[in-house]
């Protein structure tokens, strides 16, 4: 049940009206109904795993609350820290890594002239369980470093924990964010219901006319590339950066927008993060929810015990997150790659000290300066390099898909590739209009919280429904027939 | 030694290290709130601060402070500990 369903739309609809009108009177009541439509919604999208998202939850409330009670620093505190700890790492590795790792570990053994086989173990991955384990895990680290209460409202903190807007794909959300929001009644509030359906639009626009196309392009080039010059690995590659961002974030601005209409505010993961000049910036902009988390929870110890060798423990710190960045994403080598490129774009602006140089770009003018905008274009085409590998099915094809790229077809003329379906399938031009049309609304609204934030306060009434009407017919134009999930959906 | 003698000693750290001086030295002073003091370059400044003052921090610690109030607090009281 994907929110550009209408499924969900049925489903929504229904939490929607019993949310304000029929379990409105108490905060309680509004956690209950949250967490029953939210039961609901993981059980239709996994049902098997229904009962384990009960025991991680219930473990790790009481563990919460034990760790609390003990004294700072002792030994019975300790325990029941890293018993959680290794409890929710543990539920991580075997459901997600188990595989990879044994598998890792026998092509190492086999390399070195061994002879062993291994036949992967069937295990499924339980939906979002990445997401709801970092929830979990930072949890424990924030209690134990006494930054917030143990939650003592267990419907509460079930409320928390299966939230449907984020339990799929995310935000990592923060408790402290969180929960002082449900621990009171919401009310109503039409301008941020208003905010919200915007929000929603921009994502489904994002999404169904931005992602889904690209991303058919990117099939198409990613399934015959050996057979293509280097210039359409070039556009495939492109094309799978701006189809990542707009389903990711496509996502995310549902998420965030569906949340808006229950007066819930969650984490948006992205702001603008092309528009950036440097790879620290890009990080602060992209996935944000979890670049946050990797820095609280495993950049900072890490940095803090390597900080007496300065640049070099600096470094280290990087490169072993930005690894744990990519293989967050997968059990894969390819995600390990994706994430070292990454940690190694980050050394020449930690050798030459501006790491953290946060410049905003074109600072109160309507277009950036030649040098931004060089800047911004080679980082993109540096992250573009680094999503082949996200899209790849294993490293030796992302090298040879990389190998062509960079060869001398390169500067050939790139080939046609019609995938069959709309306008802006058949015809490049359209679809080079489509992704100029969503950048420019990005850059004009780049100051707000998502694209369209700030029309409310910039235009007339007739002005703003011109565009809202303007992306609907997009969307009706340009949409394509068959239903496509998220990609962050797997993760 | 005087809270306004760590102040000084704070603001040169983060002038070195930052390379601007366009910050406010109050006790509500928060991180975000000045031009690159960000994660990557934290750890930079505590560990200038612990060479300066001839200190050492825990994570605990500087996981709890919320401001420069709080910072300046912390080397204040290790200062007159050590």
């Amino acid at each position: 049940m994907i929110f550009n369903s209408l499924n969900f739309a049925l489903f929504f609809t229904i939490v929607f009206l019993l949310y304000w009108l029929v379990f409105n009177k108490t905060a309680k009541s509004q956690n209950l109904l949250l967490l029953l439509a939210s039961i609901f919604f993981y059980a239709v999208a996994d049902w098997k795993f229904i009962s384990l998202l009960a025991a991680s939850g219930f473990v790790n409330f009481y563990l919460a609350k034990k760790i609390a009670q003990e004294e700072d620093e002792s030994k019975a505190r300790k325990f029941y820290f890293y018993s959680g700890i290794i409890f929710n790492i543990g539920v991580l590795l075997y459901f997600k890594y188990f595989n990879f790792f044994i598998q890792s570990f026998v092509d190492l053994f086999n390399y070195g002239g061994g002879h062993i086989s291994f036949t992967p173990f069937h295990i499924l991955l339980p939906l979002g369980i990445s997401f709801i384990t970092f929830q979990l895990i930072g949890y424990l680290i924030d209690v134990n470093n006494e930054e917030i209460e143990p939650i003592n409202d267990q419907l509460g903190f079930f409320a928390y924990l299966t939230y449907f807007p984020k339990i799929l794909s995310g935000p990592i959300e923060r408790v402290k964010n969180f929960m002082p929001q449900i621990e009171k009644r919401r009310e109503f509030d039409p301008g941020i219901a208003m905010d919200g359906l915007r929000q929603i639009l921009w994502g489904l626009f994002k999404k169904l006319v931005i992602a889904d196309n690209c991303l058919a392009v990117v099939d198409v080039i990613f399934n015959d590339y050996g057979n293509l010059p280097g210039s359409t690995l070039l556009i495939g590659a492109v094309l799978y950066s701006i189809g990542l961002y707009a389903d990711f974030s496509g996502f995310a601005d549902m998420a965030c927008g569906i949340s808006k209409l229950l007066n819930i505010r969650i984490t948006n993961n992205f702001a603008f993060p092309f528009f950036s000049t440097n790879i620290g910036q890009f990080w602060r902009k992209w996935h944000i929810s979890l670049t946050s988390w990797m820095m609280d929870y495993v950049y900072t110890p890490l940095s803090f015990i390597l900080r007496r060798y300065k640049k070099t423990g600096l470094i280290a710190s990087v490169l072993f997150t930005f690894v744990l960045v990519g293989l967050w994403h997968g059990a894969n080598w390819t995600f390990v790659v994706f994430g070292l490129f990454h940690g190694l774009y980050f050394i020449p602006l930690i050798l030459r000290g501006t790491m953290s140089k946060n410049e905003v770009i074109a600072n109160g003018k309507l277009i950036p300066s030649i040098s931004e905008f060089t800047r911004m274009a080679m980082l993109f085409l540096l992250v573009a390099v680094t999503t082949v590998f996200f899209r790849s099915n294993d490293v030796f094809e992302a090298f040879s898909y990389l190998n062509i790229l960079f060869s001398g077809s390169l500067l050939s003329i790139p080939q046609d590739i019609n995938p069959g379906g709309n306008l802006a399938l058949q015809h490049p031009v359209v679809l080079i209009g489509l992704i100029g049309s969503f950048f420019l609304v990005e850059w004009i609204g780049r100051c707000g919280e998502y694209g369209l934030a700030n029309i409310a306060q910039k235009y007339s009434r007739l002005a703003r429904w011109s565009i809202y009407g303007s992306i609907i017919f997009l969307i009706g134009m340009f949409m394509r027939t068959t239903e496509t999930p998220f990609i962050y959906i797997r993760f | 030694m005087e809270k306004s003698d760590i102040l000084e000693k704070v603001r040169e750290i983060l002038i070195s290290i930052l390379k601007h001086e366009n910050f406010e030295l109050r006790d509500d002073l928060v991180a975000s709130d000045v031009d690159g003091w960000d994660s990557l370059s934290h750890m930079a400044i505590i560990v200038a601060i612990e060479e300066k003052f001839d200190i050492t921090f825990k994570l605990k610690e500087l996981n709890k402070l919320t401001n420069l109030g709080a910072l300046t607090g912390l080397i204040q009281s290790k200062v007159s500990g050590s």
